[in-house]
């Protein structure tokens, strides 16, 4: 696993919030099945001393970690809130961050994963569904009901996709160790870089599969990066130039960031590129049987 | 959304970046006031809301003498199909060599990324294929409110002395302004001095709201209504229409039509917590697509109610067929209640693609 395992306690900020309360419930279900600590404490500004499904809510960050040992959070703040989210858990000394939020300007998402850089916090997001190592910890809004364990990652741009794909593995019988929503703005703080290097030290992880979608490079700049045996998924083949497509950083700009580039540049470093979702268990199996 | 000409020449001359003289007019006459001021050469841009728009015969040339004439013949003109409502009528700038100048959102380096050209006027892909050692780069920090003088003397390089002032000028519009693209191109020199000759300016769309942007501009009319409802939404042209949820699995689900040899008419995503309601709008807004023949519906998640998603299909109450995929809670229900009223419902997003290219053909 990496960002976190079964001993991770985790702190949730926009507690008493629709979303927030409800992911709090989901997140500790899952806690509880695999024997992990889950959600241990939450905060929302002004609702101090309330509970939610048990777990205390505190004004602020700071007086959450006083009285519990934290390793990361979770963010279902609005979108004019959630820099500053990200900010106050970068300031308490929280390691890990990760922002399910959407529609965050992207001045703010720059200026807060460079506040967390400096005080030494990863960012995973915004617009992002988390993260989810199974048996070990569920941090965010995935279905854990579709994930089995296993030795392959998974990092996409993508909410549904990645459902959908982790399905089609689960159900091939190839399981996961940790599977990661770095988020489909066009700035993030966690790329396919930073993940990826993760995975790299990560002994469980034997083979990763990237779920990348059209805008900007980062796919390409993950997939030179690393050794790891790679199988590539890119949405948006039939993206038109200048149009975003739902997410914020979907967009083909000035002739830059479609699909048909971007894969032939992945093929390029020899990494098998799947045209249909179905086709990556197939993919992934044939990386197994070659290395 | 990206602002016109003159709203971002306007931000640029708030901001003491010098823009030629210009007067914005709705109608020809109101030229006459303002030839004076205009001096002998005048150009007339049309402002649309599209690209391209000099090759498409928006912006003409005139002098004093043939102004009022020239802006009524561009009034009465479509430019790339549009209808020219408003004219920028500027002074022409004696122009003797041209630079490019640009603040944009740099994903690798998660900073605003600065571009500089020794070569304007022509579109910066343009320079960095035929010439890229004319481009100079520099990435600023998110907190920085002004560039470092050494990072703006890296950039100007040997441009005349009042271009460094702008490079800075044009960072804090940037910043300001909620930009992910603010360019000058070209910016020129002449013996006036240095001048934005054009201007572009896209503001983030999540950032409207504080920019006291009201309306987006660049949604079509049917874009605005679905933006209303809290969906994605994009028109494509083919003869498939297609309802999601998520961004990538919808787009995914276009992919798989093209995949399949079909051609899909629009991208909708629904959003998360797809409810009864909220599928009857889209699957009513895709209908509502002239050229929409069938419907895809591809659903996915561990939250969605698939039998909220069938009474949605179902009150909508469309001529189109519509074909189903669903998973998540509920699944039996959604699966009764979508038969019994002849709606298909299939297991998997290849299956589902597949007939619908079938039925599309």
């Amino acid at each position: 696993m990496i960002y976190g395992d079964k001993k991770t306690g985790i702190l949730v900020q926009g507690a008493t919030g629709r979303q927030g309360e409800f992911h709090i419930g989901l997140m500790n279900a899952y806690a509880q099945q695999v024997g992990g600590r889950g959600v241990v404490a939450g905060v929302t500004p002004g609702k101090g001393g309330q509970q939610v499904h048990g777990v205390p809510v505190y004004d602020t960050v700071k007086e959450a970690m006083r009285d519990h040992d934290i390793g990361a959070a979770v963010i279902f703040v609005p979108a004019g809130a959630a820099a500053d989210s990200i900010m106050e858990e970068a300031d308490a000394g929280i390691g890990t961050i990760v922002c399910i939020t959407e529609h965050i300007p992207v001045h703010d998402t720059m200026k807060a994963v460079s506040y967390a850089k400096v005080q030494g916090s990863f960012v995973i997001g915004p617009n992002c569904p988390g993260l989810l190592s199974p048996g070990e910890v569920k941090m965010g809004i995935m279905p854990a009901q579709l994930f089995a364990r296993g030795n392959v990652g998974v990092i996409s741009r993508s909410g549904t996709l990645t459902y959908e794909v982790v399905d089609e593995l689960t159900r091939a019988g190839i399981g996961q160790s940790t599977v990661v929503g770095i988020g489909g703005d066009p700035v993030i703080g966690q790329t396919f870089v930073d993940v990826l290097e993760r995975f790299k030290n990560d002994p469980q992880t034997k083979a990763v599969v990237l779920i990348g979608e059209v805008g900007g490079n980062l796919e390409e700049e993950g997939a030179q990066s690393t050794d790891i045996p790679l199988v590539a998924y890119i949405a948006g083949k039939s993206a038109p130039p200048d149009k975003r497509m739902g997410h914020a950083g979907a967009i083909v700009e000035g002739g830059e960031g479609d699909a048909t580039s971007k894969i032939a540049r992945l093929m390029k470093l020899d990494v098998p590129v799947a045209s249909r979702p179905s086709e990556i268990p197939g993919m992934v199996r044939q990386l197994f049987c070659s290395c | 959304m990206k602002l016109r000409e003159y709203e971002a020449k306007n931000v640029l001359r708030d901001a003491g970046i010098p823009v030629p003289a210009g007067f914005l007019i709705k109608q020809a006459d109101e030229l006459t006031g303002h030839l004076d001021a205009l001096g002998e050469a005048i150009v007339l841009k049309a402002q649309v809301d599209v690209g391209g728009r000099g090759k498409a015969g928006g912006i003409l040339m005139a002098d004093k003498n043939t102004a009022v004439a020239t802006a009524r013949e561009l009034f009465g003109k479509q430019v790339r199909g549009l209808p020219v409502h408003e004219i920028l009528a500027e002074q022409k700038l004696d122009i003797r060599h041209e630079y490019y100048l640009s603040v944009t959102v740099d994903r690798a380096a998660k900073a605003p990324l600065i571009l500089f050209s020794d070569i304007g006027g022509v579109e910066i892909e343009t320079t960095a294929k035929e010439h890229p050692g004319a481009i100079r780069r520099a990435v600023a920090m998110p907190l920085m409110r002004d560039l470092p003088p050494f990072m703006i003397r890296g950039l100007a390089g040997k441009a005349p002395k009042e271009v460094g002032p702008i490079i800075n000028r044009l960072y804090r519009i940037f910043c300001e302004k909620d930009a992910l693209l603010a360019e000058i191109n070209p910016l020129v020199v002449t013996p006036q001095g240095v001048f934005a000759a054009d201007a572009k300016i896209i503001v983030d769309d999540n950032a409207l709201a504080r920019q006291g942007i009201s309306v987006n501009r660049d949604l079509s009319e049917r874009e605005r209504e679905a933006e209303k409802h809290g969906f994605s939404y994009v028109e494509l042209g083919g003869t498939i229409g297609v309802i999601g949820n998520g961004a990538g699995l919808t787009m995914a689900t276009l992919d798989l039509i093209g995949y399949y040899g079909g051609n899909a008419a629009n991208f909708l995503d629904v959003g998360g917590g797809a409810e009864s309601e909220r599928v009857m709008h889209a699957v009513r807004l895709v209908a509502s697509v002239p050229s929409v023949k069938v419907i895809v519906v591809n659903l996915l998640g561990g939250i969605t109610r698939c039998d909220e998603v069938a009474q949605g299909i179902i009150a909508a109450g469309i001529s189109q067929k519509v074909i189903v995929r669903l998973a998540g809670t509920n699944e039996a229900e959604g699966r009764r209640l979508l038969s019994e009223k002849g709606y298909e419902m299939l297991d998997t997003m290849d299956l589902v693609v597949k007939k619908a290219v079938e039925v599309a053909a």
